[in-house]
């Protein structure tokens, strides 16, 4: 989860968010060259006097649409990688489905007999010492670590979104439409999200919590709430 | 202690965290010294302080990202060698003693029915 006052990305626990943290310290780099450029420049101009002797300027301008052309290079190469490789088919081992309800998700194991539950948020008079508030769900969503999960999103009412920022994955719940996204956890732990639509008056009292197990706890959990 | 928390948390220009970026700090600590090489050099060659400033900055963005290049390569390099040895060593542990052991295969002669 993120602390109080964090701006930055919350830890990568998915080969996909490491990506992504990468190509952001990259685009921040590249960033930082343009913005050093720019500030040069500004003083430049500032400390100049003004005058009309410049009557033909192809080289110049030769060199700020070259120069940009390159830096649009540099920054979509990465991200078109990224892009491709967030959309690659693998084979998931489970499939797992989200509903979005006013105000709470709905899981579903397809590939389990009647394995469905409730996730409501705990609300903060009933939160325990040291756990999150408006974090916290009842029923958390259980999966293997280190296997490709299929997430089927989809929505009962209104718009909502299925988000976990440390796994990368954000995918719009839509009613009458499902969407497909895959998840991959690197290492056991408890990874938390919000709904990210507004979705009504509980918008932000319906959170998502994932926890990734060893196949064999997780294989223990499903056959207990199954039978 | 003020000044301990402001180093922890320095960000260049706001936004880029040299602290926790990979290659960050490196990069700028070799651009500027490459910026004062460059300008140093141009304004003692040519004693043209303008056209110096613009050559140190010009060194810095591309003394800056070049080394930034550089090290995002080999940084990704070592990624990539550290999730074939971690696969490896999985692998190891699975088949070891199996038909699909590699090391069974090339001992093959030594090794016995079992």
């Amino acid at each position: 989860m993120a602390n109080h006052l964090q701006l930055g990305f919350q830890d990568a626990s998915s080969p996909i968010m490491e990506e992504l943290v990468e190509f952001h310290d990259h685009a921040l780099m590249v960033a930082l060259a343009i913005c050093s450029l720019v500030l040069y420049l500004l003083t430049l101009m500032l400390t100049e006097k003004l005058s009309s002797n410049t009557v033909d300027a192809q080289e110049i301008e030769l060199i700020w649409t070259i120069l940009p052309a390159i830096v649009l290079i540099l920054l979509a190469l990465p991200s078109l990688q990224i892009l491709y490789m967030m959309d690659e088919i693998n084979e998931p081992d489970l499939t797992l489905k989200a509903i979005g309800h006013q105000w709470y998700w709905t899981y579903e194991y397809t590939d389990f007999k009647d394995l469905t539950f409730d996730s409501y948020m705990v609300p903060s008079t009933e939160l325990p010492l040291g756990h999150f508030r408006l974090l916290e769900v009842d029923h958390r969503v259980i999966i293997p670590m280190e296997s490709p999960i299929r997430i089927i999103v989809t929505a009962n009412d209104v718009l909502h979104s299925w988000a976990v920022p440390s796994l990368g994955v954000k995918t719009d719940a839509i009613p009458g439409r499902l969407n497909q996204t895959s998840i991959l956890t690197a290492r056991p732990g408890v990874y938390y999200g919000q709904c990210s639509e507004i979705c009504g008056a509980n918008h932000s009292y319906m959170p998502i919590v994932v926890e990734s197990t060893p196949l064999p706890h997780f294989e223990n959990w499903s056959s207990l709430l199954s039978s | 202690m003020v000044w301990v928390f402001f180093l922890q948390s320095f960000k260049l220009l706001g936004f880029l965290d040299v602290q926790s970026v990979p290659c960050a700090r490196e990069s700028v600590l070799y651009g500027s010294v490459g910026s004062l090489v460059v300008g140093l050099g141009h304004f003692l060659a040519t004693s043209r302080v303008r056209r110096s400033c613009d050559f140190a900055v010009g060194g810095f963005i591309c003394t800056m990202l070049g080394y930034w290049f550089y090290c995002r390569y080999n940084l990704a390099q070592q990624r990539i060698r550290q999730r074939m040895l971690k696969e490896g060593m999985r692998n190891r542990i699975l088949f070891e003693g199996s038909s699909l052991d590699p090391e069974r295969k090339l001992t093959g002669n030594e090794r016995s029915d079992s």
